[in-house]
C-alpha cells in the first residue's frame, strides 16, 4: 500500500515539484499515473523509492514510514518493490538468467530457491528460450520483459513501472501492459507512470493525473478493451 | 551474509577483473609503480639509518688513566666504567700498545727519529669506550671523568651532535617522504578505481534499486582492488629484489668509504626478504582495498 499524506516537495533550486498531495493506492490496485513533463510524476516515484525526502507531509510505502526510515534500512524498503524503467536498466555483462537471479542474490535467497524461481519467472514473461542471451542480443520488447521478470522475481508487494513502454514499439507496448495486468490479477499492486494516452484509454482503470505538482484528476474509468 | 553469497561476491570480484581488464591493468601498473616508490624509499631510509648507526658506533670515547695508577686500580676503573648504563663496551689499551701503534703508523724517517727515545714512553694507558646511545654522550663522559683514577676523558661531543642532527633530520625527511608517497598512491589509486567504478555506475545504480546494501555493492570492488593490489605487490617485490641487489653491489663496489667507516654491511636482501615480502603484500592488499573503498563511497550511497 502507498499513502501520501499532504506531501509537498520543494527542491533546493526552489522549484515546487509537489504541492500538498494526498493519495492512497491500496493493495491489489492497478493505477496509471499520467501528466505532462515536469508535472511531478518522477518526483512521486523518487519519493516512493526514497531517493528524495518529502519537504512536508508523510509517505508510507508497504508499511514503511519513509520519514522515519533510516538510510541503512532503505534496502529493506526496496526489496518489497519491483521497478521497471523506461530504459530497461539491465546489467549488460549479465545474461537474462543472471540479471533476474541477481535480485535474489542481493536478498541472500537460498541457491535452491534461485534455481527454481528464476526459470519460472523468465518463462512467465515468455523468454525461457533466451535465458542465456545477453541484453544486447534482445529486442527492446524482450529487454523490457526481462526487466519485468526482474521486478517480479522477488514477489514484491508493489511494482512501479516508470514509462515501461516509452522505448518499445507500440504493438509490443500493449503486450507489456497485458503482462502487468496479469501480474496485478495475481495480487501485486501496480503503479504505472505513462504519457501514452492510447494505452490508458485502451486498458482503463484508475487514472491519477498530476498537473503542476497537484492531483488534477483521480478516478476509475472503463477501458476500450472492456467495452469491446 | 551467507557463505554462498560471500562466495558469489568473491567470484564477482575475480571475474570483473577479467571483464574490465583494461582498467584492471591500469590499476595494476599504477599500484606497481606506487608500491615500488614507497618500498624503495623505505629500503633506502632503512639502509641510511644503518650507515648512520654504524658511524655512531665508531664514535669512541677515550678515557685517559692517571699515570701512577696501579694494575688493581686500572682493573677497578674498568668495572666502574662498565657500571655506567650507557656504556656498551670498554677495551683497555696499554701505553705500550699505543706506542707501538704510533710507531707503526710513522714513516721510516720518523721511526728512525724516535728509536733513540730509550724506551721513555710518554703515552698514557687508556680505555676505549663505546656508548650505546650517542645522544647521552655528554652525560656519560661527564660521569666517567669523575671516576677514581681517571686523568681526563676525550670525546668528540661536537661530532656526536652533528651525527645526532643528521640522523634526526634524515628520519624526519624519510618519514615525510614515505607518508607523502603513501598519500599520493592512495589518491592515484582511488582516482584510477573511481574511473572503473564510474564506468559501472549504471550497474551500481541498478543494484541499489533492487535493494542491495552498500556492503553487497562494495565487496566485489574491494575484492577486485585487493587482488590487483596483491598481484602488484608480488610484481613490486620481484622488481625490488633485482633493483636492490644491483644497487647494493654497485654501492659497495664503488663507495669504499663505507668499508673504511666499518659500515660495509648494507642489509643483504636475503636478511630482509621476509619483512619486505610481508610488508609489500599487506601494503598492496590494504592500499587496494582502501583505494576502492574511497572511490566507491560516492556512488554507493543508497
Amino acid at each position: 500500500m502507498v499513502e501520501f499524506n499532504d506531501v509537498s516537495v520543494t527542491y533546493s533550486s526552489g522549484v515546487d515539484a509537489l504541492n500538498h498531495v494526498s493519495l492512497k493506492i491500496n493493495d491489489g490496485d492497478f493505477a496509471f499515473v499520467v501528466g505532462s513533463s515536469g508535472a511531478g510524476k518522477s518526483t512521486l516515484i523518487k519519493l516512493i523509492l526514497k531517493e528524495i525526502d518529502a519537504t512536508e507531509g508523510t509517505v508510507t510505502v508497504n508499511g514503511f514510514n519513509l520519514k522515519k526510515l533510516k538510510r541503512r534500512k532503505i534496502p529493506n524498503l526496496r526489496r518489497t518493490l519491483g521497478i521497471v524503467f523506461q530504459d530497461f536498466r539491465l546489467i549488460p555483462t549479465m545474461t537474462v538468467y543472471e540479471n533476474v537471479a541477481f535480485v535474489l542474490r542481493v536478498i541472500d535467497a537460498p541457491k535452491k530457491y534461485i534455481r527454481s524461481r528464476v526459470p519460472y519467472v523468465i518463462s512467465l514473461v515468455g523468454l525461457a528460450h533466451k535465458a542465456k542471451a545477453y541484453p544486447e542480443e534482445l529486442s527492446g520488447g524482450e529487454q523490457q520483459r526481462v526487466a519485468l521478470a526482474r521486478a517480479l522475481v522477488n514477489d514484491p508487494q508493489l511494482i512501479i513501472a516508470d514509462e515501461p513502454t516509452g522505448n518499445i514499439d507500440p504493438a509490443l507496448s500493449y503486450e507489456i501492459v497485458e503482462l502487468l495486468k496479469g501480474i496485478n490479477e495475481c495480487g501485486t499492486t501496480i503503479l504505472m507512470v505513462t504519457h501514452e494516452h492510447d494505452i490508458v484509454r485502451h486498458f482503463g482503470g484508475r487514472i491519477i493525473n498530476i498537473n503542476a505538482g497537484s492531483i488534477a484528476f483521480d478516478e476509475t474509468i472503463g477501458g476500450a478493451n472492456e467495452a469491446q | 551474509m551467507k557463505l554462498s553469497s560471500f562466495n558469489y561476491l568473491v567470484g564477482k570480484g575475480i571475474t570483473s577483473i577479467w571483464k574490465n581488464k583494461m582498467m584492471s591493468f591500469a590499476s595494476f601498473c599504477i599500484m606497481l609503480v606506487s608500491l615500488l616508490m614507497v618500498g624503495l624509499s623505505v629500503l633506502a631510509s632503512v639502509n641510511i639509518n644503518k650507515i648512520i648507526s654504524g658511524i655512531e658506533g665508531k664514535n669512541e670515547v677515550i678515557v685517559i688513566i692517571k699515570d701512577d695508577s696501579t694494575d688493581e686500580a686500572i682493573k677497578a676503573l674498568e668495572t666502574s666504567i662498565k657500571q655506567i648504563k650507557n656504556v656498551d663496551k670498554a677495551v683497555f689499551y696499554s701505553k705500550e700498545e699505543a706506542w707501538k701503534s704510533m710507531i707503526d703508523d710513522m714513516s721510516k724517517e720518523e721511526q728512525e727519529l724516535f728509536q733513540y727515545t730509550d724506551g721513555d714512553n710518554p703515552l698514557p694507558d687508556t680505555y676505549k669506550v663505546s656508548v650505546k646511545d650517542i645522544e647521552k654522550m655528554e652525560d656519560t663522559t661527564n660521569r666517567m671523568s669523575t671516576l677514581e683514577g681517571v686523568d681526563s676523558v676525550k670525546a668528540s661531543n661536537e661530532f656526536a651532535d652533528v651525527l645526532i642532527s643528521v640522523r634526526n633530520i634524515f628520519s624526519v625527511i624519510a618519514l615525510a617522504v614515505v607518508i607523502a608517497l603513501i598519500i599520493v598512491c592512495l589518491v592515484i589509486i582511488s582516482n584510477t578505481t573511481r574511473t572503473s567504478v564510474f564506468a559501472r555506475r549504471k550497474e551500481i545504480n541498478i543494484m541499489k534499486y533492487v535493494g542491495a546494501t552498500n556492503k553487497f555493492i562494495k565487496i566485489p570492488f574491494q575484492i577486485e582492488g585487493t587482488i590487483v593490489g596483491i598481484v602488484a605487490a608480488v610484481a613490486a617485490f620481484i622488481l625490488t629484489m633485482f633493483v636492490y641487489r644491483g644497487a647494493a653491489s654497485l654501492i659497495q663496489d664503488n663507495y669504499q668509504i663505507l668499508t673504511i667507516l666499518g659500515v660495509d654491511s648494507l642489509y643483504s636482501f636475503k636478511d630482509i626478504v621476509i619483512p619486505v615480502g610481508v610488508a609489500y603484500l599487506i601494503a598492496g592488499a590494504v592500499i587496494g582495498a582502501i583505494g576502492t573503498t574511497i572511490s566507491t563511497s560516492k556512488y554507493v550511497k543508497v
